[in-house]
């Protein structure tokens, strides 16, 4: 029994603004999206009977998808609040599609909005910090967000001879996308050596090998494919989805350049019955350069330490193996808290659907979606296509 | 909407393990995770599985602690890379929420043996900041903290207008708390051991009226944690499996004041979901587990769950049909009045009491004959409710 | 951890949001502001940044008459915290406004034992600092 084929994407939105926002509240960012992704599906708000969210760190709420149906006018019949960090994204998805197959709901809406640039308070701030850092064992070596992951981008240079060139290749790639893609918070073009000079945050990392901390609201809608059929988008298909979760702590991590995506890739690829090689598209967690280098190795693009050729080698653009983050991703388009990689996702349905204009991959028909957070504890991968896929 | 038509999970999975930890109550000098720990390590041998086989965890927030996912800071506390993981938040409602999940997670082939686990040190384990944070649970920082609102006074709001509206007295009240003071004091166990009368009930100290202290419930260090599989893998289980047979849940507002009527839940909607999907009806029901944050919360969801007219949940209860030789036995084990209630997980116990009716395993809290058992739970000042029912296999 | 340590003994303060901010400016004005909705009349209590019921962004900011019910109230006698321990009993409402919407505030100059079901209550506001004016009650 698995959900392959069994839910799609009916809807998606994206708050009117996303990067730097002020003076428009977490909830009427999500608001703005989930009126887009209601729209871009062609319902009304009455036929959702299902909602999901996730932590906010910028307003106070302990349910953010009950506050947000209130805020929405509406009384769903199934909801839940998702807390697995970054990898959040792609477990919502999974999730959404598991609801739908059991019957606990027919059309879900998922959303989050978070105002982490123009929106926090100084507690909230700190309290934001915990979120892969451990208080007792961790925090008070005074860790910043990156330094988890850097560690391990360092550990990859150090096994494998991963580049600062390489690295950079990432961030320019990603900017390069972000510059064709209206909207983008990012709209100045970078050079190798503009990130190999921008300034130092925890080595080997700098300044543009880090994402960026935005205001924003994202929201999808799915539903069964029936139900999808007759709304007014091409239906994206959920096709399969795995997840896996090594560790709590960095110092428990088994191998510091090996990710649970490996595990969860795998797993998704055998529900949806497809491998790497197989893929048009991809939006992939780039919270920092150096993780994306690791992604595509334990995604099954190249091997174990080559990431980093791989990537110089032009392979996350067009005419490369893995178009990924067309939009710019974290590091160039947006990066809004725990729902940030859900950016990613909306991007991979609409280069699915047709809908990427300049930016579009010709033909794309399969999508890889992966999420990870949580100083790499989290990670979750789901596979979408379109209905020449089922 | 097409919910409570095929597909569903109806009859789908089975719990097939329950553990709590070694004690539950008052239990200083052990964190969260051990407690945790312990309660899975029970459920895990109840279950007569090896660790190895468990697959997928799901947790909650614990409050007691800063973990952003505790699901994963237990996965490795216990020593297992699951590959499927959550923590829910809905309140209160999160037991049924959970349950509903897991069904679905092991329907979708995203997960074959469930964990759901949690350990919290609410009672002797929470620091004063911890403590303050939690009060902002159910209350909005802006348009109720301000007013000084402890947690019972929202829900001590909804009771209060159902003795307006319907005539209900602090004695109905106060027969909630009795009537599961003694079922506590039937179970091994529970945190309250002492026998109490309505008068103890309507003189214990006033807490934010009309609610007094003994119409509150407790507050607990514990650990508990089930294990959820398919219904063929559950054939394999030493134990007696018990159906998931229907699930339902509904989520009416997020602020007290935008409550459309105080004194009706969303419980309505969700036992009505639940009760569709299970293909049963109230009068069913052999045994239940209804949360019981506050003793007006329990008269009205006898209510709201079907069990007799709006309104009437008092006279209900005061006849003595939330015991035994009543319509419908509930919280034989005490519930969150009288054997401990452990945060976000608290009606976790209420699900297990529900479990061990079924299996037979009560001894001489026994219902006799139980197949079919309600649980229902709730949260956040009556904005989440969700409903589950759970049954033998005779009830398939 | 300790300098995000919340002081016990200070009440807290509401954080107004962008949405929220012009209603706490109303408060620190003496004023009770509610939106009322152009296209469908739809009346709400907070601000949002559109119509709860029909998703217009068409809204009007109107004073509130400061009239209403008591829907229901509970009397604090367990103050959550140090912060109210001294100002217990006190009585918390839910005040049902003469135009529809219902919020969540408490008496001033009020002996908790004068409040019964539909009691009349009038709006009012007590200043706490220079930004913070919070909304009261007061029998009318």
């Amino acid at each position: 029994m698995s959900i392959r084929g069994k839910a799609a994407i009916a809807g998606v939105g994206l708050s009117n603004k996303v990067g730097r926002v002020p003076g428009v509240s977490p909830l009427a960012l999500s608001a703005q999206a989930c009126m887009a992704a209601i729209e871009d599906a062609g319902i009304d708000k009455t036929e959702i009977d299902g909602v999901m969210s996730t932590h906010c760190f910028s307003a106070d709420f302990h349910r953010y998808s009950i506050a947000i149906s209130e805020y929405l006018g509406i009384q769903p019949t199934f909801s839940t609040n998702i807390q697995v960090s970054g990898g959040t994204s792609a477990a919502a998805l999974n999730q959404a599609a598991a609801a739908i197959n059991a019957g606990l709901a027919e059309v879900i809406l998922f959303t989050i909005g978070d105002s982490m640039l123009t929106g926090m308070t100084p507690d909230m701030a700190l309290r934001a910090m915990s979120e892969s850092r451990d208080q007792q064992y961790e925090m008070p070596f005074g860790i910043p967000a990156s330094n988890t992951f850097a560690m391990t981008c360092a550990r990859h240079m150090h096994v494998y001879g991963t580049t600062r060139a390489q690295l950079s290749e990432v961030a320019v790639t990603f900017r390069n996308h972000a510059l064709n893609t209206p909207g983008a918070q990012m709209t100045e073009p970078i050079t190798h050596d503009d990130v190999a000079n921008s300034k130092l945050v925890s080595t080997p990392y700098r300044k543009l090998d880090c994402a960026l901390i935005s205001d924003g609201g994202v929201a999808w809608i799915m539903t069964t494919p029936e139900r999808a059929k007759s709304m007014r988008k091409k239906p994206i298909y959920i096709l399969g989805g795995g997840e896996c979760y090594t560790q709590e702590h960095i110092f428990l991590m088994e191998d510091l350049t090996v990710t649970g995506g490996v595990t969860s890739s795998r797993l998704a690829y055998d529900m949806a019955g497809v491998k790497p090689s197989d893929f048009d598209v991809a939006g992939i967690y780039d919270c920092f350069t150096g993780t994306v280098v690791l992604c595509v190795e334990d995604l099954g693009f190249c091997k174990k330490g080559e990431g980093g050729p791989f990537i110089a080698d032009g392979n996350l653009t067009y005419g490369g193996a893995i178009p990924t983050n067309t939009h710019g991703g974290l590091l160039s388009f947006a990066h809004i808290g725990n729902g940030g990689s859900t950016l990613h996702f909306i991007e991979v349905v609409r280069q699915l659907r047709g809908e990427c204009g300049d930016r579009q991959v010709a033909g794309a028909e399969l999508g890889l979606f992966h999420s990870l957070g949580g100083g790499l504890s989290s990670i979750a991968t789901t596979v979408i296509g379109t209905e020449a896929t089922l | 909407m097409t919910k409570g038509t095929e597909p569903t999970i109806r009859g789908k999975t089975a719990i097939v393990g329950i553990g709590q930890s070694k004690k539950v109550g008052r239990v200083p000098g052990v964190s969260p995770l051990a407690l945790a720990a312990e309660a899975a390590n029970a459920a895990l041998a109840d279950a007569g599985m090896e660790k190895t086989e468990i697959d997928a965890v799901i947790s909650t927030h614990a409050m007691s602690t800063s973990f952003h996912r505790f699901s994963v800071a237990f996965s490795e506390y216990w020593g297992i890379v699951p590959t499927y993981s959550n923590n829910v938040q809905v309140s209160g409602a999160t037991g049924a929420a959970t349950l509903n999940e897991a069904a679905a997670a092991i329907n979708a082939g995203y997960a074959k043996n469930v964990l759901v686990v949690i350990g919290d040190s609410l009672l002797t384990g929470m620091t004063p900041d911890m403590a303050l944070r939690s009060m902002t649970e159910s209350r909005d920082q802006q348009y109720e903290m301000p007013f000084g609102i402890p947690v019972a006074n929202t829900f001590a709001m909804t009771a209060h207008r159902h003795m307006k509206e319907y005539g209900t007295t602090r004695e109905h009240f106060a027969h909630v708390a009795v009537t599961q003071r003694k079922h506590a004091i039937a179970t091994p166990g529970a945190q309250m051991t002492e026998e109490i009368t309505i008068d103890d009930v309507l003189n214990s100290k006033v807490v934010t009226t009309p609610y007094h202290k003994l119409d509150c419930a407790l507050i607990s260090d514990g650990g508990a944690a089930f294990i959820i599989t398919s219904a063929e893998r559950a054939k394999d289980c030493p134990k007696k499996p018990i159906y998931l047979l229907g699930a339902g849940e509904c989520f009416t507002h997020e602020h007290i004041f935008l409550m459309p009527d105080i004194t009706t839940t969303g419980g309505v909607t969700s036992s009505r979901l639940a009760y569709e999907m299970a293909g049963v009806k109230p009068s069913d029901f052999d045994v239940a587990g209804i949360y019981d944050c506050f003793t007006g919360t329990v008269v009205m969801m006898v209510e709201d769950l079907g069990f007799c007219k709006k309104g009437e949940g008092g006279p209900f209860i005061a006849d003595g049909n939330m015991t035994y030789g009543g319509a419908i036995p509930a919280n034989t084990h005490g519930g969150l009045l009288s054997y401990a209630h452990i945060g976000n997980g608290g009606s976790y116990f209420h699900a297990q009491e529900v479990v061990r009716q079924l299996r037979g395993e009560c001894g001489p809290r026994q219902v006799e004959g139980a197949e079919l058992g309600l649980y229902h739970a709730l949260g956040a000042g009556f904005a989440c409710a969700g409903t589950t029912v759970l049954g033998t296999e005779a009830t398939l | 951890m300790s300098s995000s340590a919340i002081d016990p003994f200070a009440k807290p303060l509401p954080s107004p949001d962008p949405d929220s901010q012009p209603l706490w400016d109303g408060f620190r004005e003496g004023k009770l502001l509610l939106q009322h909705c152009a296209d469908c009349g739809n009346v709400q209590y907070y601000h949002e940044f559109f119509c709860r019921n029909c998703q217009s962004e068409n809204l009007e900011e109107r004073e509130a008459s400061g009239r209403g019910k008591v829907h229901s109230f509970s009397v604090v006698y367990r103050a959550p915290g140090p912060a109210f321990k001294g100002d217990t009993p006190y009585a918390v409402v839910l005040v049902e406004l003469e135009e529809g919407p219902r919020m969540i505030s408490s008496m001033i100059d009020t002996d908790p034992n004068d409040i019964d079901f539909e009691t009349d209550v009038v709006f009012t506001t007590e200043k706490i600092n220079d930004d913070i004016s919070l909304p009261r009650f007061r029998l009318a």
